[in-house]
């Protein structure tokens, strides 16, 4: 007789299989890779990543950085190979517009609540203006400012200037203590393009306002003020230090950090490597000429975007509500990476002293984005170009302050429909 | 050794002069990528070419400790050996073919390769990504061993060619006419000939492969899959402010690759005095 | 004369296997890959794939369009500078030590090949690295030793003044590949057979003589495969300047190189925007192809006629 197992059994022992499918599927982790190009924040981010998986244990994103120098070109041959990370870090305006126009970023603009929390002028840098859409969940942003060493300004009894002049003599005050005024150098081109050039620029061109003059063509981009602020950067070449031709940005860290120079502009998240610093030291905003308003540079930088081609979108999604969600936030702002602002309107308090220095500069000040960030690089001779090699050689003295504004608006002639 | 008839070398304190210079300036940049690399950051600042004030391993520790360091050797050292014993066995058949065969094919086989001297590789990026991703081999660490063999075997074949080109036909005449097969022939007598030209392409490719960032960055995303010095790359990134760490992670890089070519510097040395020709 | 072999060993079969493993593997991962990519010289957009079609339009762009024929001639102006250096140092060099360490006998022959080697096994992270810091301005062994012997005038900062950091770039590049001519001469060398340099010897001849009559027209071939071997290095130089300075070639493009300018075209596009103009990058490549494949016809052509000359091997000579 054929001991067979009974219908009922069956049945039973399907069902279980069919519900422990189910259960294990359920339950089985999600691995998500984010994509970025801060190698530096693998620590924290980690950290930030892993207070979203206590939440959401099924999820589990590995930060993957990859070194800048690499970061294009890695990041665009996997995006047109079909094989991004699940989520990467997008940049501001016309540098993620291009690539949300070639398809690479996931349209976020119906993320439930996004629009509560981020204001129109808070998304604006990650909203292609053509349809409207959101390409990336903003994320934070970043100050610039001047670095100080309290402890050299109080013994020669120096105070923080309010004027370009005024800091130009301060300069000259510390030159003849022998001490090197400022830190900065070139050989890292986007670093005196971006934290000093651009950080600087407002205050020369008006602010917000000045550029919008600028992008819609109502004054020229060699007038005056430009000029201005070219010869404002050829003022600061004979206080930078010996050698700054050749100078990188770890080396000037370096000459802030051994007391070397007294001053040095860069951005809030060099605040990391200034952790431990045996001496005191704060940042104040750079001082305007003589007769204009000062403006603090506080730049959209990083969005999250999510790979349209990723297998877990609804994953990344889940991601991103968390992000600005009223519960995370305080996690957020003391996670994120040091020098890093959330751009949430429920950003919570940030613990960090040095970053509230920051903080207070923005709110004390006026504040604009990086110059040639919104319209100025789409083009051939991108605007950041321009701005890059007219400050390097005005500092080197191989074009005067009038002939890099001349280049600037030739080059941007070329394509800029406003600058014909 | 050459026997010298009785005539004194002159010229032999230049010639330690020469060499000794030299040495220095290789040692130098060497000596101080080791001495900074157990110094804490800040004290290399101070004074970068002396001992360490305070003995820090601090940069070794970190090392180790943050990331499967043997792994990606081992991954590197499985690419390297198997790509350039593809190249060599491989380029040296074709090389060998290309000589002896004589017909326009053969001619435009060896231009074909020749041609391969000339691109860059990486203009191909985008395409040898979709193969990978058809063949099923992405994100593995042999992934790249195909590309790696593909680009060697021009140097390869271009080097080879020379080479067997210039050895007297005479040997093999004699093989061929008592009856030997052409893979015999390849075995037994060409290849023990071109071992110096053998171990230098060897030792050309071996460089380059080890010592290849870009194809394991596009290719390997996966932790354990990595190469070493993709993985030292990564460091670099986390740890630019804090130069001890970086150099550490650089003393290590060089080591493995260091040895392997000692290694196969012993066959090129064997290769060249059993193959120098006797009258 | 060649006598062709007409044996029934020597069929073409054999041959076609022979080569064909590594033409299957060069064909499938190199070729198909490259020539691939070329094809879309002819073509611009981006995203997922090219498909505007525009003839030559991207060559003219090339070498009319002000910016980036501009950008074309210095790279490629100073990729002749970089490959005339690298010749006079680096290969002289190279054959110097080769001929130091074939010649009479001296100690420590082994030392010293294995320290020449070293540099040549380093990863260019490790050179670019150490250099830079050597030639640091302000923690650089290289100022500090020229201060301290008192010529701080001439402490500049060599990878930062567009006159001096090609050269500089070049040099440690030399630095490091001093060990394949030196290796390729002592393999060619060492193929000379010795009773020629006796019967030299005995005939009185110095060791100039030597040289000239003997070694040199011997070492004819190994010239010729280092050079071409230099020349396509060197064409394809990328790695020492982007470890060294960047992609951009600073200071003021003066280090760009076709390599590095291909790589800014047709791979990673311009910081920070990041887009590649992949057309345009496939036309570089496809002219540097150009140029180099006309090098190397050029080098095959007269080391060809070289190897018709009687001398071409010791044997041939003697029989």
């Amino acid at each position: 007789m054929k001991k067979g197992l009974s219908f009922k059994t069956i049945a039973a022992c399907l069902a279980l299989v069919v519900f422990a499918s189910f259960a294990a599927s359920a339950q089985a982790k999600v691995q998500l890779t984010m994509g970025s190009w801060r190698a530096d924040d693998v620590t924290q981010m980690t950290q930030l990543l892993s207070a979203f998986s206590k939440k959401y244990p099924n999820i589990e994103i590995k930060f993957d950085p990859t070194n800048p120098p690499d970061y294009n070109a890695a990041l665009h041959l996997q995006l047109q190979s079909g094989i991004g990370p699940d989520l990467m870090y997008a940049r501001s305006y016309d540098t993620g517009i291009q690539l949300y126009k070639e398809g690479y970023f996931l349209d976020v603009s119906d993320l439930p609540g996004l629009k509560k929390v981020y204001s129109d002028l808070a998304r604006a840098p990650w909203v292609d203006p053509a349809s409207g859409k959101s390409f990336a969940l903003p994320f934070c942003a970043v100050s610039h400012g001047v670095y100080y060493n309290q402890d050299i300004f109080k013994k020669l009894g120096i105070a923080i200037p309010s004027t370009w002049e005024d800091f130009l003599a301060v300069c000259k005050k510390l030159q003849a203590a022998g001490v090197t005024p400022l830190a900065n150098g070139i050989a890292d081109q986007w670093d005196i393009n971006e934290v000093v050039f651009m950080n600087i620029m407002p205050n020369f061109v008006g602010g917000a306002a000045g550029r919008l003059a600028y992008e819609t063509g109502k004054v020229p981009f060699n007038d005056a003020k430009m000029v201005a602020a070219f010869q404002a950067m050829k003022d600061i070449a004979p206080f930078c230090p010996k050698g700054f031709e050749a100078l990188t940005y770890n080396d000037e860290n370096a000459l802030f950090v051994n007391q070397k120079a007294a001053m040095y502009f860069d951005g809030s998240w060099t605040m990391a490597s200034f952790k431990d610093l045996k001496f005191n030291w704060s940042v104040f905003a750079p001082p305007p000429p003589k007769g204009s308003k000062g403006y603090v540079t506080f730049h959209p930088d990083s969005g999250i975007a999510i790979n349209p081609k990723s297998a877990n979108i609804d994953a990344c999604k889940t991601f991103l509500q968390w992000l600005y969600s009223d519960e995370a936030a305080s996690i957020v702002s003391n996670s994120v990476p040091t020098g890093f602002f959330p751009i949430a309107s429920n950003a919570a308090k940030i613990e960090d002293a040095h970053a509230n220095a920051f903080l207070q500069m923005t709110k004390s000040h006026p504040t604009d984005v990086r110059f040639v960030w919104p319209k100025l690089m789409s083009g051939n001779p991108s605007g950041y170009n321009l701005l890059q090699d007219g400050a390097i050689a005005v500092m080197t003295g191989k074009m005067t302050p009038k002939e890099a504004a001349d280049s600037l608006q030739a080059g941007l002639a070329k394509w800029y429909v406003p600058a014909k | 050794m050459r026997a010298s008839i009785g005539i004194r070398d002159r010229s032999k304190p230049f010639k330690y002069l020469a060499l000794g210079l030299w040495s220095l300036l290789v040692l130098f940049p060497l000596w101080t990528m080791l001495v900074n690399s157990f110094k804490f950051k800040n004290d290399i600042y101070l004074d970068p070419f002396g001992l360490p004030r305070a003995f820090n391993i601090g940069g070794y520790q970190t090392v180790f400790h943050n990331s499967p360091f043997p792994r990606y050797f081992l991954n590197s050292l499985v690419v390297t050996v198997v790509s350039i014993a593809l190249i060599l066995f491989l380029g040296s058949l074709a090389a060998y073919s290309c000589v002896r065969w004589r017909s326009r094919l053969a001619r435009w086989i060896y231009l074909f390769f020749v041609a391969g001297l000339t691109v860059p590789i990486k203009i191909g990026s985008v395409n040898l990504l979709q193969i990978m991703i058809s063949l099923g081999l992405l994100d593995t660490t042999m992934s790249v061993v195909p590309v790696y063999v593909a680009m060697g075997l021009p140097i390869a074949v271009y080097t080879l060619f020379e080479f067997i080109r210039g050895l007297p036909e005479e040997l093999t005449e004699a093989a061929l006419i008592d009856g030997t097969g052409p893979f015999r022939i390849y075995r037994s007598i060409i290849v023990p000939l071109v071992r110096p030209a053998l171990a230098t392409v060897a030792i050309f490719n071996l460089v380059p492969i080890w010592n290849d960032l870009w194809f394991p960055l596009i290719f390997i995303r996966k932790d354990d899959q990595r190469t070493l010095i993709l993985g030292v790359t990564r460091l670099f990134g986390e740890y630019q402010t804090d130069w001890s760490k970086i150099l550490a992670v650089l003393s290590l890089s060089c080591v493995p690759v260091i040895l392997l070519y000692l290694a196969m510097a012993k066959q090129f040395i064997a290769g060249l005095t059993a193959g120098a020709v006797k009258g | 004369m060649k006598r062709s072999f007409r044996t029934p060993q020597d069929n073409w079969i054999v041959w076609l296997l022979f080569a064909l493993p590594a033409v299957v593997v060069y064909a499938v991962f190199m070729a198909f890959p490259v020539v691939n990519s070329m094809r879309l010289s002819f073509f611009s957009g981006s995203g997922y794939s090219l498909n505007n079609f525009v003839g030559f339009d991207n060559y003219v762009r090339l070498f009319t369009d002000s910016e980036i024929s501009k950008r074309f001639w210095c790279a490629f102006r100073n990729n002749w500078i970089f490959f005339g250096i690298t010749m006079l140092v680096q290969n002289s060099i190279g054959l110097l030590f080769a001929l130091i360490l074939t010649g009479k006998p001296l100690k420590g022959k082994g030392f010293f090949r294995t320290i020449i080697f070293i540099p040549v096994t380093l990863s260019v992270l490790v050179t670019g690295y150490i250099w830079k810091l050597i030639l640091n301005p302000q923690w650089g062994a290289l100022n500090i030793l020229l201060s301290k012997i008192g010529l701080s005038s001439l402490a500049l900062p060599w990878l930062g003044d567009p006159r001096s950091a090609l050269v500089a770039v070049t040099l440690v590049s030399a630095w490091q590949w001093v060990g394949m001519p030196t290796m390729m001469f002592i393999a060619g060398l060492e193929r000379i057979p010795e009773d020629l340099f006796e019967s030299a010897q005995i005939d009185g001849a110095g060791i100039w003589r030597i040289f000239a009559k003997v070694k040199l027209p011997l070492l004819m071939p190994i010239v010729g495969i280092v050079t071409v071997l230099t020349f396509v290095g060197n064409f394809n130089a990328f790695d020492v300047v982007y470890a060294m300075e960047g992609a951009n070639g600073p200071p003021d493009y003066s280090t760009d190189l076709m390599g590095t300018f291909f790589y800014r075209t047709g791979i990673a596009g311009q910081h920070p925007v990041g887009i590649p103009d992949m057309g345009l990058g496939a036309a570089v490549a496809t002219v540097t192809f150009l140029v180099l494949f006309a090098g190397i016809l050029i080098a095959g052509r007269l080391t060809g006629e070289r190897n018709e000359d009687p001398g071409r091997s010791g044997a041939e000579r003697r029989a």
